[in-house]
């Protein structure tokens, strides 16, 4: 019985032959659809922030840095790459690379991703809020210099209520 | 029994202590009880009505209520019910006697309801810390509401862990701090008269992550499942589905069905390769690492297969409340199959040679014998109680998912042995392979995510359990406001089956240890020191951190 086994056993093994990968050295990529490292558009997105708001890792953070700048810190190294940011943003703007090789050998290499957003301070109440078209952007302070001394005031949502 | 007869026979036991009933759907029945008949009430369901108990939950509600809500949780297998006995501690006085002497398997969660919300058990036999770390201040209690996730108290030196006597004329050895044979850590210590075991002792915890505290404090319902995916390295998915189960009953969720499908189809994927991986490290344990490599290479195209369909090789992110985030494509059948019809193949000559081995034989026959009793005494679960002739089986006992639409059986052995584990779990996998190749089959068209546009509101409560590869994984959810829950219990499988061991090891001899341990697939959590023995006075201490640290150094100095 135990001789049998044994043979049985052997048979596996050798059917099986070699099935080590030459991984690192040569490449390996991961299959379509793997969620890897999530890279954001600056220029898709809008700051609203939804990402931030779904993430369980908790490591998008939304600052305020001036009234027409928010910066979104995303601190990757807590990312566990479940993709929910690039489910829930409107506008598609982060995508979730097949970019999984994220080890480094650099100490000071604190993986860190800073991403700029231009948004359009209320003229009221000062925050930064997001004008609701494109042109409207353009309108705004800051965004080119012809727009400086504006006379008309732009308004975030809540205020413009307001002042009708 | 149906929750009619049960809330009948409780009524007569316990009179106007019966403060108040609910039941969802005729399978779970919530009771209030007044605290002073909380044990009553648990032999009444225990020892006369033959439940299974399941766990305890201490939930803070002194805001609300100016009392701690304890609630003890049992299963009435056949009949598909799940029983919640609430029991309201007031705030001044946080004492409630405890049902340990009556139920044996309480030990653990009443020990562990003292530590993380401060009610004490009265009269439990054993009211040693059990999860919190040993310099933990006594009178900080984690699971409070005014305990915040920010607050970390400073670390004391000189703390000795609390462990049992060791019995007249034995001694003690430690397997662990880091089991020898599964790469994780864990401190169990051993009681030996000779080579025979007497007794042991187990302390774990150490690498607590306080995962409920996060679900009851700074995560909202959909954040969950993610990190609920994270409490288990090989079976996340059963962790995360049972989460979005019990949120989607207490809310009245309604899942498409090809959600459940989908659901059904990934949590046997799961058992399939933890199952392969469990053989594996069985295996290895016991010196064949032949069986080792092959049933690891064996397993390797499941976990391919897993990320091709969902984006990783094992935290799938798929569940979310309401549904799962990806569809199985059509044309991913054929690649499941490929890979289900290379298991089956390959996994028929390894079942075919497994029993013939002798030398495997040796080693899994008559060790680590749990009997029937005592699997119920410690409330065993999944492979490991069934392995003890125990027919218990979420996927048939309380259906979810899509399983009340599939064939399948629960395979039993009446062994008791490492052995009858073993062929249980051998048998389970082509069932396994089965229900995938069905459900896929059968799988409806449809949504596979409901839409939900409201909050959820709070006071709902839900049960969910799934039947893990290593047994009945269970998830209470009591809802709160701001969209998020006001508690989330979780009982993984191993924290039942873990204290099986004591009873499984005596008797055996010290080397059949790691394979009996082994054999219930434990999942750890870390633990993070060890301890020594003074061998000319016998005495016992913990290493303190410092100590840990200075002979790292020194190690690393010497180069040893």
């Amino acid at each position: 019985m135990t001789i049998a086994s044994k043979l049985k056993e052997a048979l596996l093994c050798m059917k099986a032959g070699r099935v080590t990968l030459p991984y690192p050295f040569e490449p390996h990529d991961p299959e379509e659809g793997f969620r890897g490292l999530p890279k954001v558009d600056v220029n898709k997105c809008i700051g609203c922030g939804g990402c931030a708001n779904v993430c369980p890792a908790r490591l998008i953070r939304v600052i305020d840095k001036d009234q027409s700048t928010r910066v979104l810190v995303f601190l990757y190294e807590r990312c566990t790459f479940c993709g929910r940011c690039a489910e829930v943003c409107p506008e598609g703007a982060i995508e979730m690379t097949r970019d999984f090789e994220l080890s480094t050998d650099d100490v000071h290499d604190d993986m860190i991703g800073e991403y700029h957003i231009f948004m359009g301070p209320c003229e009221r109440c000062g925050r930064c809020y997001r004008p609701p078209t494109a042109l409207d952007k353009l309108m705004k302070p800051g965004m080119r210099e012809d727009t400086i001394d504006r006379k008309c005031p732009m308004l975030c949502p809540g205020r413009t209520e307001e002042k009708e | 029994m149906t929750v009619e007869t049960i809330t009948e026979r409780l009524g007569q036991r316990v009179g106007e202590a019966l403060l108040d009933t609910r039941t969802h759907k005729e399978t779970r029945l919530y009771l209030t009880v007044d605290p002073a008949a909380v044990v009553d009430a648990a032999d009444e369901l225990f020892n006369r009505m033959q439940a299974r108990y399941v766990i305890t939950a201490a939930t803070d509600q002194r805001r609300d209520h100016g009392a701690y809500l304890i609630t003890h949780f049992f299963s009435f297998d056949a009949d598909d019910v799940y029983v919640a006995v609430h029991t309201r501690v007031p705030e001044g006085n946080p004492r409630i006697d405890a049902i340990t002497p009556t139920v044996p398997g309480a030990g653990w969660a009443e020990r562990e309801m003292r530590d993380v919300m401060g009610v004490e058990p009265v009269g439990h036999p054993d009211p040693r810390r059990l999860v919190l770390p040993d310099d933990w201040p006594e009178d900080l209690h984690p699971l409070r509401c005014d305990f915040s996730t920010a607050d970390s108290p400073a670390p004391v030196t000189g703390m000795e862990m609390p462990m049992k006597d060791i019995p007249e004329g034995a001694v003690m050895v430690p397997v662990g701090p880091y089991f020898p044979t599964q790469h994780e850590p864990e401190s169990f210590a051993v009681f030996v008269e000779g080579e025979t075991v007497v007794g042991s002792d187990y302390r774990g915890f150490y690498n607590h992550r306080g995962i409920e505290k996060l679900g009851c404090s700074d995560l909202t319902y959909n954040q969950i499942p993610f990190v609920a995916e994270r409490i288990c390295g090989i079976c996340g998915f059963v962790h995360s589905c049972a989460y979005c189960m019990a949120v989607e009953e207490a809310a009245g969720i309604e899942v498409p069905r090809r959600a459940d499908y989908i659901r059904t189809v990934f949590l046997e994927l799961e058992r399939l390769h933890s199952h392969l991986l469990w053989t594996g490290v069985a295996a290895h344990i016991i010196g064949f690492d032949t069986l080792f490599m092959q049933t690891w290479r064996m397993r390797e195209p499941v976990m391919w297969l897993c990320e091709k369909l969902t984006g990783n090789r094992k935290t799938y992110g798929m569940n979310i409340v309401g549904g799962v985030r990806r569809d199985i494509p059509d044309d991913a059948h054929d690649d499941i199959e490929r890979v289900l019809a290379d298991i089956e193949r390959e996994w028929t000559a390894l079942a075919e040679a497994v029993p013939g081995d002798r030398t495997l034989m040796a080693r899994l026959r008559d060790v680590g014998y749990l009997s029937p009793e005592e699997a119920r005494n410690v409330c065993a679960l999944g492979p490991t109680a069934r392995g003890s002739g125990k027919r218990i089986d979420v996927r048939i006992d309380h259906p979810y998912a899509a399983y009340d639409e599939l064939e399948l059986s629960a395979p039993v052995e009446e062994g008791g042995d490492t052995l009858a584990r073993t062929l249980v779990r051998l048998a389970e996998t082509p069932i396994a392979i089965s229900i995938i190749r069905q459900a896929l089959a059968r799988m409806p068209d449809g949504p596979v995510r409901a839409e939900i546009d409201e909050d959820i509101s709070p006071g709902l409560e839900g049960i969910a359990a799934v039947e893990a590869p290593r047994g009945e994984s269970f998830h209470w959810v009591l809802t709160g406001e701001n969209n998020r829950p006001a508690r989330w219990r979780v009982r993984a499988p191993t924290y039942a089956n873990l204290q099986a061991i004591d009873a499984m090891i005596k008797g055996d001899v010290l080397a059949d240890v790691p394979i009996d341990i082994g054999s219930i697939d434990p999942c750890y959590s870390c633990t993070d020191r060890m301890t020594v023995i003074d061998r000319r006075s016998g005495q016992m201490r913990v290493m303190t951190r410092e100590e840990m640290l200075g002979s790292r150094q020194t190690a690393e100095h010497t180069g040893t």
